[in-house]
């Protein structure tokens, strides 16, 4: 089995995009869910 | 009376007082030391026949399999799970956050002593270990090689944990003039450890790049380095939550009353650093499966480990981290935190021993003697930390 293939950058360009999109959402998202409630006076 | 007398007095008494304090202490007849000491025993049996034997005597180390599990354990994983004492010296030095001064010298003193077993035991795998020398004495330096890197920065980051760590040393053998000018150098040398740390983390990554064609595409990328760093940082956090669980427990009376209440705190905030540590390394891994189309890989034996290790062994546990966090539990924290470290023993093992040359016909199994030794190591280490703990002031309480 040959792994070694040549890799088109460019092929794989959109979904990696997609996959940055989703993470900093998430990241905020997770950021916001790891900061405790702040309390009402 | 002149300076000579005074220095040579003070060494005198030093010399008294170093001989008391290696006197034992507390029960010899404990659980630990029952499993630990024949294992330590028999550690050192096998190095010596392996030291005069050759490597071959006890290891199933061979030219096709030249790095074992001394090498993927010992030194890859352990100086990962060092890496919490540049985090934390980074984060209360150089950011000021004062919460987490009361860990500061326990985990400066894990990573040094990290540091001197695990790289240590580097030398234990060299087939001629006195040529250990030769990247530092400038005999073949060999520039070009990560190795080159790596040695000297192990070096000079043990010396400058060891100038971190000092000013302990000198508060324990009672000179405050010391003391007060080891304190002076402590944030040059956190900078300069920082910079250290974060070179050769990535750097035990880059040792690999030259080893492509062996390693299986689902462990292998350009990017390496990069994911070694990351997970150093969350492995580091994840073996203090560990380590501080375990001492908490053990030396519950050495530690001073301030850093008990501000332990359930320390924790949650380690915890919140590894639940976003794991999340931006599980977004890497994400990101290069993608770039490198390694969809067709997913599917065979290789590809469920390759699965477990990423969603079980980290995704999982970023999510319980996160959810521990924010519902102030701290048993969830714990399992997490052990998942964390078994992940990292998994990835840094998958690296370097379980899918390197993995389409191999002849595989390798560490010999029983191997693990004994890495056991070994590991005890050795504890006795050598617990012995430090118990008489100098690691836990920030005044003897």
């Amino acid at each position: 089995m040959e792994f070694y293939y040549y890799v088109n950058i460019f092929e794989t360009k959109g979904l990696e995009y997609l996959l940055l999109i989703c993470f900093l959402v998430l990241f905020i998202l997770l950021v916001r869910y790891l900061s405790p409630p702040i309390k009402k006076k | 009376m002149n300076n000579t007398a005074v220095i040579v007095g003070e060494f005198k008494r030093f010399i008294k007082f170093f001989i008391s304090e290696l006197k034992p202490r507390g029960k010899w007849l404990t659980p630990f030391n029952v499993i630990s000491i024949p294992i330590i025993i028999l550690g050192i049996i096998i190095l010596y026949i392996r030291f005069t034997q050759g490597l071959g005597s006890v290891t199933n180390l061979s030219q096709q399999f030249p790095w074992g599990f001394w090498i993927g354990f010992d030194v890859v994983t352990g100086v990962a799970f060092a890496g919490g004492a540049y985090v934390i010296t980074f984060v209360v030095y150089v950011m000021r956050v004062e919460k987490y001064h009361s860990i500061v010298r326990v985990t400066v003193l894990n990573g040094l002593l990290a540091y001197i077993f695990y790289a240590g035991a580097l030398v234990l795998d060299l087939g001629r270990p006195w040529n250990i020398i030769n990247p530092i004495i400038g005999n073949s330096f060999g520039y070009n090689s990560v190795l080159f890197l790596v040695s000297w920065h192990f070096l000079l980051y043990m010396i400058a944990e060891f100038v971190e760590f000092s000013p302990v040393i000198a508060e324990w053998a009672h000179w405050p003039k010391v003391r007060k000018f080891l304190t002076a150098l402590t944030l040059g040398a956190v900078i300069f450890g920082i910079t250290l740390s974060m070179l050769h983390q990535s750097g035990l990554g880059a040792l690999f790049l030259m080893a492509k064609p062996k390693i299986h595409p689902l462990w292998y990328s350009e990017f390496i380095p990069l994911l070694f760093f990351v997970s150093s940082i969350f492995a580091g956090l994840s073996m203090i939550i560990f380590e501080g669980t375990i001492s908490h427990r053990v030396f519950r009376n050495l530690i001073g009353e301030k850093s008990h209440h501000s332990h359930e705190q320390i924790i949650l905030g380690l915890g919140k650093g590894a639940a976003i540590a794991m999340f931006v390394y599980y977004f890497f891994q994400a990101l290069i499966f993608i770039h490198q189309e390694h969809w067709a890989l997913i599917n065979d034996f290789w590809g469920y480990w390759y699965l477990i290790e990423i969603i079980g062994f980290v995704l999982i546990p970023c999510f319980m981290f996160a959810y521990a966090v924010r519902n102030r539990s701290m048993g969830i924290i714990k399992i997490a935190s052990v998942l964390a470290l078994v992940g990292i023993v998994m990835n840094r093992l998958n690296v370097s021993v379980i899918a390197f040359n993995w389409d191999a016909v002849n595989k390798y199994y560490p010999s029983w003697q191997e693990i004994v030794v890495t056991l070994m190591v590991v005890f050795s280490e504890i006795w050598v930390f617990r012995w430090i703990v118990t008489r100098m002031p690691v836990f920030n309480k005044e003897k």
